[in-house]
């Protein structure tokens, strides 16, 4: 039989092209299933550090619960506390001046002896000096202890809205203007875009700018060729402020803790720690987000993004 | 069309008339295609028709003779293709009430655009099963064959009966299935 008339050299021929057609179908499925892969694992790491956000916001949220419950169950002795010291230093000074009329019109020579002897015994000269000065330095603590108050309130953004319409670029210059002297050896660049003006807490937001600006420069500092780059642009129904700076940076531990009050890494009784929180506070409470991406000697950004209102 | 319809025809046509017969339907019907059908591609479903009317002219056999003729025989290939469908289902009846939710849930799984049929049941008084089959293609006398296939590799006599069909101007065909067995 020639192959001509051999049936099955046709169906041979139609087996291959069905196989190689078979092939085909398989390696164009397996391409389509590596790229639902990868999509699948791409949104996986999205879903995961949204979720990571989201604990930081909630713990954040938590952490501005409890801070304005402290600040309220503080600032209410704190009120009498002040009060009560303010009304011993007036009455301090009532007993200072009954004793200087005492001692000009009974010299201590014609006291009687067991009077003299006390005074003499208890150096009432320092008493009165040194009074003086810890009823001043009280005042100074509760003074500290009312402003950690209120930045804790500020944190919580337990602060009557004041909205008014205002360009952020205006705040930005006037905020740099302040910030002269400090930013003194800094190169500062400006990528300033025109924005729309949006309803907002103006000297809030200036804080804000204030708090990255300050916290950049501190970054920089012994820093070689040190740069601040701001930038506010608009990006759909969104206001972006992009500041960043060739600093030291921070590590990782820093940047996941950076909005929680009173975490520093400045010395003791140089920062407070509530800078960054209460930032992140009126970033809130402005419907707006801040994000943070940091590398250790190499600077960070900070994004603040704040909704068109 | 599925590729794996033509390929169980092309498997039946050769069983039973031999590879020249085959040659020769698919140079009558399809003189402009290659002849190759790859399972899991779609091809025209005109493609199929115009095939068994070839086969009908050739055999002088009625074309609804030999598409029901070609379910019975496909469900004897697709039950050696997929074994495990019919391992899971003890006996006819509940092999036909997981066509539609299992086998046809499994098929989408590995096809695209498979196209396939819609049954939905009725467990008749009498014991009889209704299956409502619903196909733009209208294809019930193929799924009567499978049926029957399906009677036959359970070994259970059955009765079907067509009482409403699609190609009388319903919207979909009643297919009655009376069990010769208690089920």
């Amino acid at each position: 039989m020639s192959n001509d008339d051999n049936p099955y050299i046709k169906a041979y021929e139609r087996e291959k092209r069905a196989r190689l057609e078979a092939e085909r179908q398989l390696e164009d499925s397996s391409r389509i299933i590596y790229k639902k892969n990868q999509a699948l694992e791409d949104s996986y790491e999205k879903l995961k550090s949204q979720q990571a956000l989201m604990l930081k916001q909630e713990k954040l949220a938590t952490l501005g619960t409890l801070s304005a419950g402290v600040a309220h169950e503080i600032n209410n002795p704190l009120a009498f506390v002040a009060s009560n010291v303010s009304t011993l230093q007036s009455y301090l000074q009532l007993y200072q001046h009954v004793q200087t009329l005492l001692e000009t019109h009974y010299p201590r020579e014609t006291m009687v002896p067991a009077l003299r002897s006390y005074l003499e015994a208890n150096d009432f000269e320092y008493i009165n000096e040194d009074a003086e000065e810890l009823l001043e330095d009280t005042l100074e603590g509760l003074k500290r202890v009312a402003n950690i108050v209120q930045s804790l309130k500020n944190f919580a953004y337990d602060q009557p809205a004041k909205r008014q319409s205002a360009d952020i670029n205006e705040g930005i210059e006037s905020t740099l203007k302040l910030l002269k002297l400090p930013l003194e050896h800094i190169e500062v660049e400006k990528h300033l875009a025109p924005l729309p003006n949006i309803d907002c807490n103006p000297s809030e937001l200036n804080q804000v700018i204030l708090n990255l600006l300050t916290n950049a420069a501190d970054a920089l500092d012994g820093r070689s060729q040190p740069k601040i780059s701001i930038k506010t642009y608009l990006n759909g129904s969104e206001i972006l402020i992009t500041i960043s700076d060739n600093g030291c940076g921070m590590p990782e531990s820093v940047v996941s803790n950076i909005f929680v009050p009173f975490f520093t890494t400045k010395d003791v009784g140089k920062g407070t720690g509530m800078g960054m929180s209460i930032s992140y506070g009126i970033v809130e409470s402005h419907g707006g987000s801040i994000e943070v991406i940091s590398e250790e000697d190499k600077g960070s950004e900070f994004t603040i993004r704040l909704p068109v209102t | 069309m599925k590729g794996i319809v033509f390929n169980i025809l092309e498997e039946m046509v050769i069983e039973k008339c031999g590879m020249a017969a085959w040659n020769e339907l698919l140079e009558t019907a399809l003189p402009d295609e290659d002849g190759a059908f790859t399972a899991g591609k779609s091809y025209p479903d005109e493609n199929l028709f115009a095939l068994v009317h070839a086969a009908s002219a050739k055999l002088e056999t009625p074309a609804e003779q030999i598409i029901s003729g070609l379910g019975e025989y496909m469900f004897g290939e697709l039950a050696k293709r997929y074994p495990i469908f019919i391992e899971q289902a003890p006996d006819l009846k509940t092999f036909l009430l997981s066509v539609d939710q299992v086998i046809h849930t499994e098929v989408r799984k590995l096809y695209d655009d498979p196209n396939l049929p819609s049954f939905e049941y009725t467990q008749l008084d009498s014991g009889a099963l209704l299956m409502e089959y619903r196909s733009p293609r209208k294809l019930c006398i193929l799924a009567e064959g499978l049926i029957r296939g399906a009677a036959h590799h359970y070994q259970t006599p059955i009765t079907l009966s067509h009482p409403t069909c699609m190609h009388t101007g319903s919207d979909h065909c009643d297919l009655i299935v009376e069990f010769g067995d208690e089920q």
